[in-house]
């Protein structure tokens, strides 16, 4: 083992890391304990300062925190990190209690994810056993597989420990990464925290993921879209899998089923449209009719007869809201007393975690 | 005590001294380069003797509190009789610069986004053990403007050395109150109970800041104003009026009195009838707010009094003066912060905030 600065001590065990060993240490000087991860520097030495650089500019809410580098003279460097003080997602699996406990959680990993690809670079080892739960309740994202791009033989898919998470790609000669990699491994962890297993065909080496896919089956009730999505996360071609941040965003707005509001200003009279009331009339007899409806997840006009407009432009059934807008009953030709205006504003609760 | 530095000081053999980013009561900023990492931090050096005294301590407790709306600790580093903090450089201003300073007051739905990220950060200090002590809008540090991209309260340890210092100066009465300058600057937002019994403050008396603050942001001043006359207004405790703005238009009324509602259960005398930080999260978790990024423009046109357009970089905002908020109008010429949404000609603004009221010369 290479020697730590003296302000860091070793306190606990010692963990295998996918990527290399991790030494949980007290930082002498600030009080606080730290997880410092070392990784062999020996081939890509540039590129995994490109990468370190990244991380270390990246404000993830889902990803732990880099505090500080060590470099050691056998190319090894330690990347000091903040210690989660909770169980990981695999240690501590249970049945998800409801969808959006279960959406709760994929968007935190999504979200996480989605941080990591938007500073270009892959985390190439997700799996639930690399993400914690914090004392606040928030998921983070830890144990970067940096700077390695060759494909896992046989022999290195034998270190992840829980083979399954791997890309179909991945099983190829001279396979490269890609952020697919990390859709199709984030596609696995979901499937395995709404069920607690996976099937065989999917820890096959190489996986073929079924063409049917698998989340329509799971029997939480999961929103089509969302289906959808997470079943494109599992394709066998890099390709068809969906951008994490197309996946987090639309679980944010399942998270926020029902949730949403809009409110409407009539006369300066104020009204909510939500899960309460999702309908809302807008009548000005011999001028113009408009129906609004809220569906759980947008507000949509569902039908419209004779002079309605949308911040001044013309409107058809099946258009959606925007988030905020005027629409008035009457047309610019007609003299503002023979006009109805109605304000609509659209806001939801913030997830905050 | 260190500094003050110059460019290019080079602090524990690591951190290169780039910038003044101003100085606290208590302490110097630095905007310094991380050779070794290659990276920017925020270096925090103590100004004087009895600062120094508590610095370490001060830092020991920032690092126990880890939360994305809280400024993170990075390293300490002691040079001789000197001594460092090094923290997250964040590339923004304090509430009072960033925000306050021009428009007086925010819109509900970003003062509901404030709440919400600043109680969630005091939240996460609190269940560690650490009570701010010192919150106010300078030591609320904001990312991207009025739009609000990143909300961070800073300044965790160096509350526990002003709160010596503020101890110090509410035991010496008011004169010493308005001679302090770390007293002045969080006298608006301090608690009763930190005035009348300054060593033994707990969780509550941050909630009572968080509601001062709050009450400023909204309504454009502190709750019991400034100055010596604020004291003997805090320590009475009477709920502040609220400004007609608040309620005045049906637009902005349900949020706005929402906000205030929690605002005002913070601002209790008896510190446990006040709630705590997990309470305030619950409701905030509940309010609806809308998140478009603000642009700023000036009024150039309004039409009848009832609507104008706003022009900007790009093509001209369409607004109607009901979504106008707070206590000044939108004049021709004024400067203005608004969100804007897809309208069918022109975008339409809403909400809108002056920022600088007078029409500029021609």
């Amino acid at each position: 083992m290479r020697t730590l600065p003296a302000r860091y001590v070793p306190s606990g065990p010692t963990a295998r890391g996918g990527m290399g060993s991790i030494v949980f240490c007290q930082d002498s000087i600030l009080e606080r304990r730290v997880a410092v991860k070392f990784l062999q520097d020996a081939t890509h030495g540039r590129r995994m300062d490109d990468e370190l650089a990244a991380l270390l500019k990246m404000r993830s809410k889902h990803v732990v925190q880099i505090y500080d580098i060590c470099r050691f003279p056998d190319d090894c460097i330690g990347i000091i990190q903040e210690f989660v003080d909770g169980p990981d997602l695999f240690e501590s699996f249970a049945l998800p209690a409801n969808t959006n406990a279960y959406y709760k959680q994929l968007w935190q990993v999504a979200a996480g994810i989605s941080d990591i690809h938007a500073v270009d670079v892959i985390h190439r080892d997700i799996k639930p056993n690399n993400m914690k739960i914090d004392p606040e309740g928030v998921i983070k994202i830890f144990d970067f597989g940096l700077a390695r791009d060759a494909g896992p033989t046989a022999a290195t898919v034998g270190f992840v420990g829980t083979p399954g998470f791997a890309a179909p790609e991945l099983y190829a000669t001279a396979a490269t990464f890609t952020s697919a990699v990390d859709v199709y491994a984030f596609g696995v962890t979901a499937l395995f925290l709404a069920t607690g297993a996976l099937p065989s065909e999917l820890t096959a080496f190489p996986p073929h993921p079924a063409p049917a896919g698998y989340f329509g089956a799971i029997g939480l009730g999961l929103g089509a879209e969302v289906i959808q999505l997470l079943d494109a996360c599992l394709a066998l071609a890099p390709a068809a899998r969906p951008p994490m941040s197309a996946v987090r965003d639309a679980l944010a707005r399942h998270l926020l089923f029902d949730k949403h509001q809009a409110l409407v200003v009539f006369k300066g009279r104020p009204s909510y449209l939500n899960s309460a009331n999702r309908n809302i009339a807008l009548d000005l007899p011999t001028v113009g009719r408009v129906e609004i409806s809220y569906d759980g997840l947008m507000f949509r006009v569902t039908a419209a007869t004779g002079e309605v407009f949308i911040n001044n432009g013309t409107v058809s059934a099946g258009q959606s809201l925007p988030g905020c807008c005027v629409v008035a009953l009457g047309s610019q030709a007609r003299r503002n007393n023979e006009r109805a205006f109605i304000t609509f504003d659209l806001s939801h609760p913030e997830i905050v975690l | 005590m260190s500094g003050p530095h110059k460019p290019g000081d080079l602090i524990g053999d690591r951190y290169e001294i780039r910038a003044d980013v101003g100085e606290g009561g208590m302490q110097f900023v630095y905007a310094a380069y991380d050779r070794l990492i290659g990276r920017m931090v925020a270096l925090k050096t103590p100004k004087n003797k009895s600062a120094t005294k508590r610095f370490k301590r001060s830092a020991i407790v920032a690092a126990k509190v880890n939360h994305p709306n809280i400024a993170k600790t990075l390293d300490y580093v002691r040079a001789g009789e000197d001594r460092y903090l090094i923290e997250e450089l964040i590339e923004g201003q304090d509430l009072q610069d960033a925000l306050l300073r021009r428009s007086g007051c925010l819109d509900p739905f970003s003062a509901a986004k404030v709440f919400h990220y600043l109680v969630r950060g005091v939240a996460a200090a609190h269940h560690a053990g650490v009570v701010h002590r010192d919150l106010k809008p300078t030591n609320v540090m904001v990312v991207g403007g009025y739009s609000l991209t990143e909300i961070k309260v800073t300044d965790f340890g160096i509350a526990k050395m002003a709160d010596e210092e503020l101890a110090e100066a509410a035991e010496g009465g008011t004169s010493t109150m308005t001679t302090s300058q770390t007293a002045v600057g969080a006298l608006p937002y301090m608690a009763p109970e930190a005035i009348e019994t300054p060593r033994a403050v707990g969780p509550s008396a941050d909630i009572w800041s968080i509601g001062a603050m709050m009450f400023h942001l909204l309504t454009g001043a502190p709750p019991f104003g400034t100055g010596l006359a604020a004291v003997r207004k805090i320590l009475e405790a009477a709920p502040p009026p609220m400004p007609s703005f608040l309620t005045s238009n049906p637009q902005f009324a349900p949020l706005a009195k929402e906000i205030s509602n929690i605002v005002l259960l913070c601002l209790q005398k008896d510190p446990s009838l006040r709630p705590t930080a997990d309470d305030i999260i619950e409701r905030c978790g509940r309010l609806c707010y809308s998140l478009d990024p603000r642009a700023e423009g000036t009024v150039h046109r309004i039409d009848y009094g009832a609507y104008g357009f706003i022009s900007c970089d790009g093509p001209d905002v369409f607004f109607h003066t009901s979504s106008v908020y707070g206590p000044r109008a939108a004049q021709i010429g004024a400067s203005v912060i608004f969100a804007s949404y897809l309208g069918g000609g022109a975008y339409r603004a809403h909400p809108v905030v002056v920022v600088d009221p007078s029409p500029t010369a021609a």
